[in-house]
Order: structure tokens, then sequence, then C-alpha cells
């Protein structure tokens, strides 16, 4: 369905795009094709006219500008900032400290209540530089089987970027930690599984793929939490069922309701061996804001024009004219779109805010690589609800990134903690999740244990396994000696308009009434400055990238007229260059599928007729 | 196969995309007046002398984004080398690409980054000796004494580009050649996930 206003495609209006791509053998590969420029030289200062105005360059606002740029739209994208990302940014630890000023000074909207300590270890001269650190201020990780995902390798950002495999989840229980039971393989060789809650889980990991065509299973459990399903229909025990609900589903509490809860332990399943035995990634170098400069760049390619320190003081909707801090001025002819941190003053228009998202990053000075799966540089830890000493009620989750990730020297790591616990509480419960944390690694990382036979184990390959429910038990009494050492600590609240492990609503832009201007009398406030300003949702509490793509597709439609050329590009020559080009080969191994059965293919979807079959043999 | 990465820097309209375009295709577009704003591409070449070493250049373009200033740090990470570029026929422009060696120097923190400051134009200045606006021994002494490789090239005639990266390809594979041992060494055992190669041939193992 076209808008009848649609623009031409990039493709279809640079035709010298056809002829270059295909008539120049001597090209060797051409990883992305010229465009911007080639045909329409760039303007030497501000463009007087664009369509669409886009302030703020987090990841949503991001996207959204390759997207437009790679539509035809002319974009002219800027960022208050003296750097990229905005909501999304990863930063030195110099730049963190000016970020907390402006966020406790009251003058970045959406933030508030940020303590920050630095240790005197960091600094000129000292043993760590502030740009060895990139701090994440919204973390993220990517499932291998999402809509992020798709749209990095379509529009070829993934070209711009390095990944790295996640496999480490851990369930934080009973003051320790207990590594994920995954896979087919996992479930069979763990010994702390009786034979039916194995079975129980084999069953379960096979109706879930397929749970929505199995309406008879859980519809009656529809508005009930996801728990009670799992205690009631599949008879798994309470760590089981954390382990799904938490770790694999990444919920926020006992009370996550059935279907959004099987969606999500869906994604984890069938994300897993997607590019191998882990089911997620996370970039190098940072997460959402290295993404963000990703799309940022794909979109000047396209003919966008960036522009950093540049803070947007008004907009006037009927003369379509948008006035910069600095004085310069620019019509925008179709939307202008600004991230709440980005309002201008006087706004009246930044949508409620309403839900809070506590978060805390720690720079320690342990390399942590008890917590990593050899070769990874990566974990996710999850404190589920009542498994703290504040007694949290919401999950505290965790994600834990170590020298290999480039964003923290060697010898150190980052430590991301987020709730959606509000206040004091969620202060307590992220205290308390640290601490939790600190004592693990000090237990786990003690010489005198790794010297105890009992506990550590060689493997086939001599390499030390450390049982760690093992040690959780035995060292439950053990008082460290040692103290972690913390090059940073902040923490700050963020507000974000989309509810916690939902995503972001559409209605939220439909108050721009203003942009339509035969409409103009409803929505307008005098002396606003943001009149017909459409504003974007701030980062959700969710740890994954999976609403990004979302968001910005609601933004697209909303001035586009349609999403169906999204990202609609097409570069043909790519193959060739990823079957021919050179680079690490895949490794040909074959990974012990997360939950086939050895007598079925390897296909991660069952075949209907099966699942059917195989729900009356579970007797429920 | 030696692969690098290499950044052209420099004012708008100094010529930096018409003299990668040069390199990559050999064509030069008298019409055109401002930077190019293409993404990265890549050439091969073979070095002159060593047929058997070929290097393979990963050319990233400022797409712009450096008129108002506002690269990304992941335009400068893991460079290995910069070409600045400078218009023979602007006066001042020389001082300008002098800031961006320093901005480069700023942003890349590693002393084997090799740096080719490169005047462009040389054929207008060879129709017409009054055009030429930068004395070439000015800007060979500031790359003398800054440590930079240094020539004059024409991406319209395309004098001296085949020339200025196969320099630069030689500075790279001797700085390679001698580091080598230290570069096996470094390598962590941290795997990089190719995103448009799934592990499984299995198609619904691709990412929809």
């Amino acid at each position: 369905m076209l808008s009848p206003e649609r623009r031409t495609s990039m493709a279809e209006r640079r035709p010298s795009f056809a002829n270059f791509a295909g008539s120049h053998n001597q090209i060797d590969t051409m990883m992305i094709p010229h465009l911007a420029g080639i045909e329409d030289p760039l303007p030497e200062s501000t463009p007087e006219t664009v369509d669409v105005l886009i302030a703020g360059t987090g990841l949503v606002e991001s996207v959204l500008a390759a997207a437009l740029a790679w539509q035809g739209s002319n974009v002219l994208h800027v960022d208050c900032n003296d750097y990229y990302g905005d909501s999304s940014a990863t930063l030195t630890v110099d730049q963190i400290k000016l970020w907390v000023n402006r966020v406790n000074s009251n003058s970045i909207p959406s933030y508030s209540n940020a303590k920050l300590y630095v240790s005197t270890s960091i600094g000129s001269d000292r043993r760590y530089a502030s740009r060895d650190f990139g701090i994440d201020l919204s973390p993220k990780i990517l499932f291998a089987k999402s809509d992020l995902l798709s749209i990095l390798v379509k529009s070829r950002v993934h070209q711009y970027l390095e990944f790295q495999p996640l496999s480490s989840f851990h369930t934080f229980e009973n003051d320790c930690f207990e590594k994920l039971t995954n896979t087919k393989q996992d479930i069979f060789t763990d010994q702390n599984l009786s034979l039916m809650t194995k079975r129980n889980l084999m069953r379960f990991l096979k109706f879930v793929l397929n749970w929505e065509q199995m309406p008879d299973v859980w519809g009656p459990y529809r508005d009930k939490s996801i728990t009670q399903f799992l205690f009631d229909k599949f008879k798994l025990d309470k760590p089981q069922v954390f382990e799904l609900v938490f770790s694999i589903g990444l919920c926020s509490n006992i009370e996550t309701k059935v279907p959004l809860a099987l969606q999500r332990i869906r994604r984890y399943l069938t994300s897993f061996d997607v590019y191998g035995p882990f089911p997620v990634l996370y970039s190098k170098y940072g997460g959402a804001g290295e993404v963000s400069q990703g799309f940022c760049r794909s979109a000047a390619v396209a003919g966008a024009t960036y522009k950093l320190n540049e803070k947007i003081y008004s907009y006037n909707p009927t003369t379509q004219v948008a006035t910069f801090s600095d004085g310069s001025k620019v019509t925008v002819t179709e939307k202008v779109i600004v991230s709440p941190t980005q309002a201008p003053e006087g706004s009246q228009h930044i949508p409620e805010q309403k839900y809070q998202v506590n978060r805390m990053a720690c720079l320690v000075e342990k390399d942590c690589n008890e917590w990593f799966t050899e070769g990874e540089s990566a974990s996710v830890v999850v404190f589920p609800p009542g498994s703290l000493k504040s007694g949290n009620k919401e999950v505290v989750q965790t994600l834990i990134l170590g020298a290999g990730s480039d964003c923290c020297p060697q010898g150190t790591s980052i430590w991301y903690l987020s709730t959606i616990e509000k206040g004091s509480r969620a202060e307590m419960d992220l205290d308390a999740a640290l601490e939790a944390l600190e004592a693990s690694l000090l237990r786990e990382s003690s010489t005198e244990i790794t010297q105890n036979d009992d506990i550590v184990q060689i493997s086939d390959d001599g390499r030390p396994i450390i049982n760690s429910v093992r040690l959780g038990q035995s060292f439950k009494e053990y008082m460290p000696r040692e103290s972690i050492q913390h090059l940073m600590k902040l923490s700050y609240t963020q507000f974000t308009s989309t509810p916690p492990f939902d995503v972001v609503n559409p209605a939220l832009f439909d108050n721009d009434a203003l942009n339509n201007r035969a409409n103009s009398d409803r929505k307008f406030i005098p002396n606003a400055s943001d009149n017909g300003v459409l504003y974007t949702a701030m980062p959700s509490s969710e740890i994954s990238y999976d609403e990004v793509v979302t968001a910005a597709k609601v933004l697209y439609e909303k001035i586009v007229g349609s999403d169906d050329d999204f990202f609609d590009v097409d570069f043909e020559d790519e193959e060739n260059e990823m079957q021919n080009g050179p680079g690490p080969v895949p490794n040909n191994i074959s990974y012990e599928n997360a939950i086939d059965d050895d007598d079925e293919d390897a296909d991660m979807g069952m075949q209907g007729d099966d699942s059917a079959e195989f729900v009356g043999k579970m007797e429920i | 196969m030696l692969q690098f990465k290499l950044v052209l820097l420099g004012d708008s309209s100094v010529g930096k995309s018409s003299i990668v375009n040069r390199f990559v295709k050999d064509s030069f577009d008298e019409f055109r007046e401002s930077t190019i704003g293409a993404a990265f591409l890549s050439q091969t070449i073979a070095l002159q002398g060593q047929p058997d070493v070929s290097v393979k250049f990963e050319i990233w373009d400022t797409a712009g984004q450096e008129r108002y200033k506002s690269l990304a740090p992941m335009y400068y990470r893991n460079a290995n080398a910069a070409l600045v570029v400078y218009d023979i026929t602007q006066a001042g422009s020389l001082e300008k690409a002098q800031a961006w060696v320093t901005e480069l120097k700023e942003k890349v923190d590693d002393d084997s980054l090799v740096i080719y400051l490169v005047g462009n134009k040389v054929d207008l200045a060879e129709a017409d000796q009054e055009v030429c606006a930068v004395p070439t021994p000015e800007a060979q002494q500031y790359a003398d004494d800054n440590g930079l490789l240094f020539g004059e090239v024409s991406a319209k005639t395309g004098q001296g580009v085949q020339d200025t990266f196969q320099a630069i390809g030689q500075k790279l594979y001797d700085l390679k050649k001698n580091e080598q041992g230290a570069l096996q060494g470094s390598t962590d055992g941290h795997v990089d996930i190719q995103l448009p190669r799934p592990s499984t041939n299995d198609s619904t193992g691709c990412c929809v």
C-alpha cells in the first residue's frame, strides 16, 4: 500500500547507481555503493529547506534517519551534544562526568538523580585513561533472530560494526549463580535435575516453540501469570521456572502474563544456534551508541546532513521554520522529530514519561572471566524477585562486559545493572545486587578455591571447570579478605513513556494534529516552543534492541504514509562479495541445537502435526 | 592478503573523493564540484616490486560528516592509514589539512598510523603556475617535521594517485612485517560474528 505522495527511492532516483555498480570490473568490491554527492554535490552551508528535521542521534532516531534518507527524504539530523548517541550514547569517563552534571542541573529532560564516583586511577597520566572506557547510557543486547539484526544486515550497517557472542546467562538464587540449563545437552547432563524434571522441561521447550498454535494449552491461562502456568501445566519446579521466566525470558516479575512471557522465552530459544551456540550478540566498543553511529553514517551516505552541537530553539508549525540556538533556521516541509532529551526550552508537548528505569554502571578492576564462556567476554546475570537481601519485587538485570568487548581495558570489566523498581527501593535493590555480584566474584576468583580439587574439575581439554553451584554452597560463609576496586560507579534514573517490557505505543505520535495544519487549532499552545513537534520515545527498560525497529517504523509511517519501503534498499552486488570475499569462514562445526531431538530435523520450528501429536502425549 | 582501513580527511571540495574514485575506478568526473560521500570502498593492489604481496584497502569516505566537525568515533576507529588532502590552489588549505592531522593524532591512539599528506589539483598548477597557492616546499617541510608521507597528485589526470596508494601500501606492509610476531600473539581468542552468515544451512535459521 503505497502512499500517493511516496517519493521515488534512492535507487530509482539515481540511475548512475546501476551503471556504476555494473560497469567497472576493476572494482574489487563495492561494500556500499557511491551515492551521496555523486550527482549532487553537497551544499556548503546548512540546507535551507529539508523534508525532515530530526533532533537527537539516539538509536531510534538514527534508524529513522537512515530509513528516511534511503527512501529519498532530505534529512537534516542534528544533536545538541558534541557526541553521537543521545540517550543511547556510549561515553568516556570524562563525558560521563559532564553528563552527570548536566542531569543534576536539570538540563537533560527524562533523567534525574545521577550519582557518580570516579577513582583517582582514571585520568591523564594515571593507570587508566578516560577514553579507555566506553560506557553505555542504555546498554543493550542483540538477539540473533531479531528485526534489528535483519535491518543491520539489509542496510549493510553491520559492516561498520563488530559483533561478539554472548552465551552465559546466570540466574542468581540462594546466594549463588546457577548457570543456565538451556540446551538439551545441559538438561540431560545436569545431575541436579531429576528425571521427571528433565522430562517436563523438555516438554515445555517443545511446546513454547509453537505455542501460538496450541491455544488449548495456554488459552485458559491467557490472563494468568507465567509462573502459575509453568507450575500448573508443566509441573516445573521453582528453579526451572525462574530460569525460564527471568533468564531466558528476561521478564520483569512473577506476574508477567502468559502470552508475553511465552513470546519472550521463544525469542531466546529461536535465537539460539543461529550463529552458533549462543542466543545473543553485542557490538564491540559500545552498544547502542555504536549502532547509532553506524545508522547515522548510513544516513549520511544516503545524503542526510549531520550537525552536532546544534540545539533546536523553536519550531513554528505555521511557517514551518525551525530555529536553532545559534540563530540558523531551516524550513521543514514535512516533520520535525525530536528526542525528549533535546526538547527546546519552553516546550509543552513532551509526552508524559511516567515509567522509571533505574540504572547503575560500575567499572570494576577485575576481569570477571569466571563469568564468561571461554572465548567470550560478556554475560547476563539475572536476580529474580526475592533473591536479594533487599527483598526485591522486580528483577534486577545485569550485563557484564569484559575487556574483550573493547569497552574497557585488560583486567577490568563493566557491570550494568537495571531495574524497573522505583525510587529508593530501586537504589536498595541495585546496591544489593551489586553486593551479591561482588561477593560471588570474590568467592569464585579466590586462589584458595581454585586449589581445591573437590571443587575444580578439569575438563577433557585440560580446562578447569568451576562448579558454581557447589561454590555457592561451600562458600556461603566465606568472608573475603580482598575487596573489589571500583574505578567508577554511576547510578541514575531514566524516565520513559514506554511501559516496562512493552513496545512503543503508536498513540504517542497521534498528538501531532498541528502538523496537519487544517487541524491546528486543537493542540496549539500559545508560546510553546514545540508546537507541531513529534517526540520520539525514550529507551525503555528492555535489555534487548527489540523495541527499536518498531519505534522507528511507527515514526517512519507517520512521515512517509506507509512503512512498505522501510529500508527497501537493494545492494545487489553484495552477495558476491559476501560469498567470495576474504574474511573468516564460518565454522562448520555443527552445534547441539538448543532443543531438537535426535529423531527430528534441525529445524527450530516444528511441524504443526508433530506438535499436535506431542501435545497429546503430554497428557495435559 | 593484508587488509587495512584507510580514512580520508580534509576540508570539503579539496577532492578527497575524487582521488579515491580515480584510484578505484580510474575515472574522473570533471563536473564534480564538491566532496563525495561514499561510505567505504575496497580496492586491492599488488605492491610494485613484490607482486606476490597484495594489499587490500578498505577506504572510508567522510560521507559529508566532516563539514560540521561531526565525524563519529567509529570513523577513526582502527584506522591504519589516513589520507589528509588539501587543495594546492586554495590558500589556507594546508592549514586546514594541518588541523585535520592534529585532530587525527588526537583521535587515533596508535603510533603506527600511517598519515599521507596529499596536495590535490596539481594539474591546475601545471597549466598555470599562478594558481598554485601552496608552495610544495612548505607542505614538504611540514610533512617531514611531523613524520608524514607527502605527495602532490591530480585526481583529474591521475598523476601521482597510484603512487600515493603504492607508498601507503608499502609502508603498511613494512610496518606489518615488523609487527608480525606481536600481531599473531595478540589474537585473544575472541570471535567476531559475521551477521550475514548464520551458522546453519537451514533457511529458517536466517534472520527474519
